[in-house]
């Protein structure tokens, strides 16, 4: 047996409870009568995977269906991987121990680029052949992928049977059922993609063919197999309704997110224009405050944690936000469960909000500025003015806060050496604010740390279009920040530009880098997120290896009219409004939130109501 | 405030809860359990409950000991009940009593184990000519960095059997806020005897005790 195999090891490797399942909250069921068997898999390690809410969610909710199973996989440590190696234990999901080949379907969620190259060494540690093309025709094995990935899933294509597009809680059932239904049938592997296909949020990548022209922009998608020319993504209607889990998996060992978690809002009203997750999550839509109150509950007395956070976009755009936190602090206080808000913006921060979030947490306040200069931060759309940032300061500093984490991005578009220098002035203004404050908290000096990221072009935003910097331009702005601020007083951190260079190369890639991730792969590359493990040379070889031109993807500016490789997928929002919006940003000119206005995104037709 | 004593047991999967992950589960257990369970009056009151003895990661256990003070009075068999509830698979409450002893009148513990071997019959012997020396030098690790101990005094052999496939040992172990040696030591002393090769399995705690070979309770 496997677990007997597994066990004769686990005491060799770092967090043995990682890899034996048994925790509270886990299915278990009868495998004798179970029609369809689904390994959720995350990859990468079980302390972040076990963090994510969307898993939870799916988990839950395909197991409430009898006959369907739904087990969790993680990709191992590079210990546990070595052991499994060595000793030809095959990947297998958590509940049963069994081997992750045997299931019905591999689900992959593909919440960022640098864990590709751990899908491919996870099919590889299954035993799954790793490209599509060389799985049996028997109807098995089918290995799909959702998350905000999938939105430009194409550099993927070669790999995965099917892309989930969109909210999977109706869809993966639909796609369940549908798969139950033709197993008895005896059906293949290609008469259930084939109907599958027509499911909506369904792409089947092998019936899309790319062409391209000589300049090596794509020329046209054709489609085989009676696919559907446009593939549009799946959102829940009545999002109150939604299903929503009455118990998590409760971890042994500490996890990222140890905590119960509660979504309390889908969507975004701000439109942020670099932000991916403002335009592919649309429309915006809003659970009452009884709903979140009773999951809230709900959570907290079946998974026994102490600690519980509502999760969204921005929880400061609820409409109830005030009356919500007053009857959630309500419970949670006199049940001693601690409260967290992470995500909240710096224009709407009250002082009876500050007054609320004191009570629930001590530690610093952490805004996203993302500009340094008001010019900039009008093109980018966040819609946020220095008063308001000052204010919100203000407002944090009287009511005892010391410390501030500010958050920056780096190569924005038309950003200049006076948008860098900005970054350190505004820094500077905070900390004359907090000195000009008469009850500023006493004999504490002022903390402000700046984080800055290296901006990432994504798909289906309005900067979609944009290149990114160059390691040279980011290298002189991270250097001119750096002069820039003159006092300890003020903390600079930031990201390494090489991984943001290979986030943009696989978020805006085609289907020609599906042979580069696996040659990466094939090199030794995995865990790519991780600093330890991040190797920007072997990446580099593989794209050379291929013949693939890095700058194409990352460093050139892609055309309005030209073909993406993700025009064939609808997320709802329109390309004429990405456009319209890329051109505004270029004028510096501002777009109001979805609630002051409607700017015309096109999400409202194809949900067929106004969103407010 | 309520005294209590629960007796645990810890085998299949949960033997891989680290000691450290075991207290956030048994914090998590006691939320889950709807207990009136008591909680500590400080500035950051939180509930309060303590662990007789940690167990390696890895051991089996069917005598855990576990404290914890709750508000009101209960049955005890209702606390068991209530607890066994939402225990995670493999952990389960043997009973709840009243604190008799103090944590500190633990003196011994004692573990069951199978050492496996090809060659049963020269292992036996290898243990035998182990268990006759005068001293059984082991290095421990402590705080203040390796120190060389004689374990051979304080190693009480309950039961040593020789089977097919093992030979199968009860040894009792000094344990308590003195002195604490993990029959790993007596393993790996074993192993460096460069007998018979063998690998242990099944390490399981069966007792804590008191002076006088009382059970702790």
């Amino acid at each position: 047996m496997l677990k007997d195999l597994i066990e004769k090891h686990l005491l060799e490797v770092q967090k043995p409870s990682r890899y034996i399942g048994g925790e509270v909250g886990s299915v278990i069921k009868d495998k004798s009568k179970i029609d369809v068997r689904f390994a959720f898999c995350f990859p990468d390690t079980y302390d972040i995977g076990m963090s994510h809410l969307g898993m939870k969610i799916l988990y839950s909710l395909t197991n409430e269906r009898e006959n369907y199973w739904c087990e969790r996989c993680f990709a191992p440590g590079e210990d546990f991987e070595a052991v499994m190696r060595e000793n030809n234990i095959p990947l297998y999901a958590l509940e049963s121990l069994d081997p992750i080949k045997e299931f019905d379907f591999i689900g992959f969620t593909m919440q960022y680029e640098l864990s590709y190259t751990n899908v491919l060494n996870m099919l590889d540690l299954a035993g799954i052949p790793i490209f599509a093309a060389d799985r049996t025709q028997e109807l098995t094995q089918i290995v799909v992928a959702g998350g905000p990935c999938v939105c430009n899933p194409e550099p993927l294509a070669d790999f995965f049977d099917i892309f989930i597009l969109g909210e999977g809680e109706e869809v993966n059932l639909e796609l369940m059922d549908l798969y139950a239904e033709m197993k008895k049938q005896g059906a293949s592997r290609d008469d259930f993609l084939r109907r599958a296909a027509h499911i909506e949020g369904v792409y089947v990548p092998k019936f899309y063919h790319f062409s391209y022209k000589t300049d090596g922009t794509i020329d046209k998608i054709t489609v085989s197999d009676g696919a559907p020319e446009v593939i549009s993504k799946r959102i829940i209607k009545d999002f109150d309704k939604v299903f929503y889990p009455d118990n998590f998996v409760v971890p042994f060992t500490e996890i990222v997110q140890d905590r119960a978690s509660v979504e309390v809002l889908r969507g975004c009203i701000r439109g942020c224009r670099f932000c991916q997750a403002g335009f592919i999550y649309r429309p915006f839509r809003e659970k009452h405050t009884e709903t979140i109150c009773k999951e809230v509950k709900c959570l907290c007395e079946n998974t026994g944690y102490d600690e519980v956070s509502l999760a969204s976009l921005s929880t400061s755009d609820h409409s109830e936000i005030d009356p919500m936190l007053t009857a959630l602090l309500d419970y949670t206080v006199s049940e001693r469960i601690n409260l967290s808000l992470p995500s909240l913006r710096v224009d709407n921060f009250s002082e009876s909000l500050l007054e609320k979030i004191k009570k629930v947490r001590k530690s610093g306040l952490t805004f996203a500025a993302e500009g340094g200069t008001q010019r900039l931060r009008d093109v980018i759309n966040k819609n946020v003015s220095e008063e308001e940032i000052m204010n919100t300061c203000r407002i944090a500093f009287e009511g005892g806060y010391s410390s501030v984490k500010l958050y920056f991005m780096m190569g924005l578009p038309t950003e200049t050496d006076e948008d860098i220098v900005g970054i350190a002035e505004l820094a500077n203004r905070i900390i004359d604010l907090y000195y000009s404050i008469e009850n500023r908290p006493k004999g504490r000096g002022v903390q402000i740390s700046i984080s800055c990221a290296t901006f990432v072009p994504k798909p289906f935003t309005p900067f979609q279009f944009e290149p990114q910097d160059t390691r040279e331009m980011i290298e002189h702005k991270q250097k001119l920040l750096l002069d820039s601020v003159k006092t300890k007083k003020i903390k600079v951190s930031y990201h390494n530009p090489d991984v943001s260079q290979l986030e943009v190369i696989l978020a805006k890639g085609d289907r020609r880098l599906c042979k580069a991730i696996y040659t990466a792969w094939k090199k030794g590359c995995k865990f790519d997120s991780w600093d330890e493990y991040f190797n920007f040379e072997k990446w580099m070889d593989a794209f050379a290896d291929c013949g693939i031109d890095t700058s194409f993807y990352a460093n050139r500016r892609f055309e309005y009219d030209e073909i993406l490789p993700w025009d064939h997928l609808d997320y709802y929002v329109s390309k004429e409004f990405l456009i319209r919006e890329n051109k505004t940003a270029h004028k510096s000119v501002t777009t109001p939130n979805c609630r002051l206005r409607c700017s015309g995104c096109g999400v409202n037709k194809k949900v067929g109501r106004e969103c407010f | 405030m309520i005294r209590v004593r629960a007796t645990f047991e810890k085998c299949g999967r949960a033997k891989y809860i680290s000691h450290l992950d075991l207290n956030r589960c048994m914090l998590r257990t006691f939320r889950r359990s709807g207990l009136p369970i008591w909680y500590t009056e400080g500035f950051n009151p939180h509930p309060y409950y303590s662990f007789a003895l940690a167990l390696s990661l890895g051991f089996e256990s069917s005598c855990e000991i576990l404290d914890f003070n709750l508000n009101e009075e209960m049955p005890y068999d209702e606390i068991r009940d209530k607890l066994n509830a939402v225990m995670p698979e493999g952990m389960k409450i043997i009973k709840v009593a009243e604190q008799k002893q103090k944590i500190t009148a633990i003196t011994e513990a004692e573990y069951s184990f199978s050492l496996v071997s090809d060659d049963t019959e020269r292992l036996y012997g290898d243990i035998e000519a182990l268990l006759g020396m005068p001293e059984i030098l082991i290095e421990k690790k402590t705080k203040k960095g390796i120190k060389t101990v004689d374990i051979k005094p304080s190693i009480k052999v309950m039961r040593c059997e020789k089977n097919d496939r093992s030979v199968d040992m009860v040894i009792r172990l000094p344990a308590g806020t003195q002195t604490n040696f993990n029959p790993t030591l007596f393993i790996d002393a074993l192993r460096n005897c460069n007998g018979a090769p063998f690998e242990p399995e099944k390490i399981r705690r069966t007792g804590i005790f008191c002076e006088n070979n009382e059970i702790f309770s």
